[in-house]
């Protein structure tokens, strides 16, 4: 009789010590707030930047950054998560609000007294969901037209002179490509999806969208699209899509690395964002590089559709696991108020979502990162449009893309058809 | 039953009255021992697994009540193309990379089983690519098939050949990541080597009196005699390869899953896609049951087909 209690003792006691061990001793201090950062690339910076937030508060605040794109979801579906999440894009925000894991911000705008006229309205567009706004935009990305004054030179072009037009940028690159004897390329002018799609600047300097502007239609093979994937083509049969990709294999890994190509001559132009002006890009890797930066140039018989620009970038939600709402809220207010606003993106060379905090003179000062504030205030520049099926949508473009481009398809066809399998999708996920 | 239970030579249920104290302590303490697995295993094996069937049949809404949706994620499956797709993908590895991985498995372990001088060192040599992590060696693959800067295009062109674009062609994709897959080869190799160093001395050596060549010796000794051996590294092979999903993973660099054109879009791949990146849990669990589906009828088909074809000396 004895042994057997103690048997069980110690069974259970195993047991129970186990449970304990995975239930990571119990519940966190509510005086800690936990902020997961998806694109943090500099943890320390952060940590001192929220250090701040606890010297004027007192509130601890612990900073995790960056963060795997799949541990998102398990940490906004697990019963920890964390009190402020800042996530890469406003892609999937809408797709969480739906499954019930992000909160509607009204109240946390309310309670933490966010003035909601001094976020630039490109950045916050894509935060709304009819009347509500699920997100608040925390900096932001705008792309440009790079060019490599060097080589621009050695072909005879104005160094100081980006092309006009798109039509002119297509000349440009020709003049810019360097055919070697056998086919393959030495050098080349313009890559229209260099690193990644470019597919909504250009369908935008085109005149429409993959969606109506409201996000309730899908126009995936309208006339703007079709244009745009035809027009990136080129790029591609002109000198042979085989040999264009020999050339492009692995630029897209170069990208933190002195190796990359707009750096070693191999390309001359292409559409890439604000942050490469800064300090952790162009002058890190190539600081000698000469380059200049513009808007890019709206086609020939569109001259209103200059300073053309979509507006993309990170977004801050409140997890609907988020213990102490109100905390958050706080957190939320203090991260978006124009002094840390431009603190955090003068150092990191993003932009600033905040009106106010882009007066400061950081982000001015640096002509080219000018460029791209200038842009923000265009009429021109418009929101990424999202929707719940943004991430299967952009998925299914890009295949298409992907086909047009390096394959040489007709895109008629494959819009087409993609159009007629996603649009339900759509109708569907807006029900 | 009571004649069932009696004609067992091991008493289930335990009949721990009749035991004497000393045997009820042994058994107790064994269970302590097995009570860390079990935990694990019914925790975070069992019990997901369970909870993957039922949610297959629904829509998993992970802060909302499932949705019952009865068979309708096995039927879309069906529709799917991308589904098909990632199946054919997967089978064109299966197919192709595990019967090339084998053969040029045995070949090597044939090689680094002959008697010469530095033996050890070559073994070494062979093993050694088995232990690089997957990622990294992964990384190092991107590089050395790189079309116009890696080393094998660069060799190939010595010779007079245009190496193909490995990483942007999809013909060309799916070779490259077996050629990767085939330098990472090590742990079969070992395998087979334990293997042919079962091989009887006194078969081959009467194969040799007996005027058999070298080739002879090989093909009518040695690959019957490792055949058990074959099969293990086949099924393992197959089930591993029904898995693919680190290399595939990284090897688009940072172009989306699946680059160039879905070709590297694997079952795996396909199913990760779904659950973790569009949130279709339901959908990726129906996934996972038909694919450990088809893994137990290619498992079950081969120790079949295998009877014909395993020798077992013992």
């Amino acid at each position: 009789m004895k042994h057997k209690n103690l048997w069980l003792f110690i069974s259970l006691l195993l047991i129970a010590s186990m449970l304990l061990a995975s239930c990571g001793g119990g519940k966190p201090k509510t005086s800690v707030l936990r902020v997961w950062i998806q694109w943090g690339d500099n943890p320390q910076q952060l940590q001192e930047l929220f250090d701040k937030y606890t010297a004027e508060t007192g509130i601890k605040v612990e900073v995790t950054a960056p963060v795997e794109p799949d541990k998102i979801l398990p940490s906004l579906t697990g019963s920890e998560p964390p009190d402020v999440l800042v996530l890469s894009g406003g892609d999937l925000v809408k797709s969480y609000y739906k499954e019930g894991l992000v909160e509607e911000l009204t109240s946390a705008i309310q309670a933490g007294d966010i003035d909601l006229n001094d976020f630039f309205p490109a950045s916050l567009d894509q935060c709304q969901m009819g009347d509500k706004i699920l997100c608040l935009p925390w900096g932001t990305d705008m792309y440009a037209l790079f060019w490599n004054k060097d080589m621009f030179e050695a072909a005879g072009l104005d160094p100081e002179t980006p092309p006009a037009t798109m039509e002119e940028l297509v000349e440009f690159a020709d003049k810019l490509t360097k055919v070697n004897a056998d086919g393959t390329i030495e050098q080349i002018g313009f890559l229209p999806d260099q690193a990644w799609s470019h597919s909504d600047l250009y369908v935008r300097m085109f005149g429409g969208f993959w969606y109506s502007e409201d996000g309730t239609q899908l126009t995936a093979n309208s006339q703007p699209v079709i244009d745009a994937l035809t027009w990136q083509q080129q790029f591609y049969t002109k000198y042979g899509a085989d040999n264009v990709l020999a050339l492009s294999s692995g630029w897209a890994d170069a990208y933190m690395s002195a190796d990359y190509p707009f750096y070693t001559g191999k390309l001359a132009m292409y559409v890439d964002g604000e942050w490469m002006t800064g300090p952790n890009f162009i002058s890190a890797f190539k600081p000698e590089a000469s380059y200049g930066v513009a808007p890019f140039p709206p086609p020939a018989d569109h001259p209103e559709r200059a300073n053309t620009a979509v507006v993309q970038g990170t977004v801050a939600v409140i997890p609907a696991g988020a213990k102490d709402k109100d905390a958050s809220a706080k957190l939320l207010a203090w991260m978006m108020s124009p002094a840390i606003v431009a603190e955090e993106f003068c150092f990191n060379a993003n932009l600033p979502t905040s009106k106010k905090a882009a007066e400061d003179p950081c982000f001015t000062s640096n002509p080219k990162f000018k460029e791209f504030v200038d842009l923000m205030a265009s009429p021109n520049a418009k929101y990424i449009i999202t929707t719940p099926i943004s991430l299967e949508l952009n998925e299914a473009l890009g295949l298409v893309e992907e086909q047009v481009l390096h394959t040489g398809a007709d895109p008629k066809p494959l819009l087409d058809a993609l159009q007629a399998e996603f649009e339900p999708k759509l109708q569907e996920a807006l029900k | 039953m009571e004649e069932l239970r009696t004609n067992r030579k091991w008493p289930w249920p335990p009949k721990l009255l009749k035991w004497k104290p000393r045997q009820r302590v042994n058994f107790r303490v064994g269970m302590l021992f097995l009570l860390p697995w079990t935990i694990g295993f019914l925790a975070f094996t069992l019990y997901p697994m369970m909870a993957s069937f039922v949610y297959s049949f629904s829509i998993y809404h992970s802060k909302q009540p499932l949705e019952w949706v009865g068979l309708q994620n096995y039927a879309d499956l069906l529709k799917d193309s991308l589904f098909w797709q990632s199946l054919s993908n997967t089978l064109y590895m299966v197919a192709i990379g595990v019967p090339l991985t084998l053969l040029a498995s045995f070949f090597c372990a044939v090689l680094l089983n002959l008697k010469v001088r530095g033996q050890s060192i070559y073994r070494v040599i062979y093993f050694l690519p088995s232990i690089v992590p997957t990622v990294a060696s992964t990384i190092l693959w991107l590089w050395i098939l790189n079309p116009q800067t890696g080393i094998l295009n660069t060799l190939l062109g010595y010779i007079g050949i245009q190496g193909p674009n490995w990483m942007s062609n999809p013909a060309w994709s799916k070779p490259g990541l077996i050629l990767l897959g085939m330098w990472g080869m090590g742990g079969t190799i070992v395998i087979y080597l334990s293997g042919l160093q079962d091989v009887p001395i006194h078969l081959l050596e009467a194969a040799e009196l007996d005027g058999a060549n070298w080739w002879q010796r090989l093909w009518h000794v040695t690959v019957p005699m490792v055949s058990p051996i074959t099969l293990f590294n086949l099924i393992t092979g197959v089930i591993w390869m029904f898995q693919y999903f680190a290399q595939a993973y990284v090897f688009r660099g940072s172009h989306s899953l699946g680059y160039p054109l879905n070709s590297t879009l694997f079952y795996s791949v396909y199913l990760y896609q779904n659950a973790f990146l569009w949130l279709k849990m339901g959908y990726a669990s129906a996934m996972a049951w038909v694919l450990f589906i088809i893994i137990l009828i290619c498992t079950l088909l081969l120790l079949k087909v295998s009877e014909r074809f395993t020798y077992y000396a013992g």
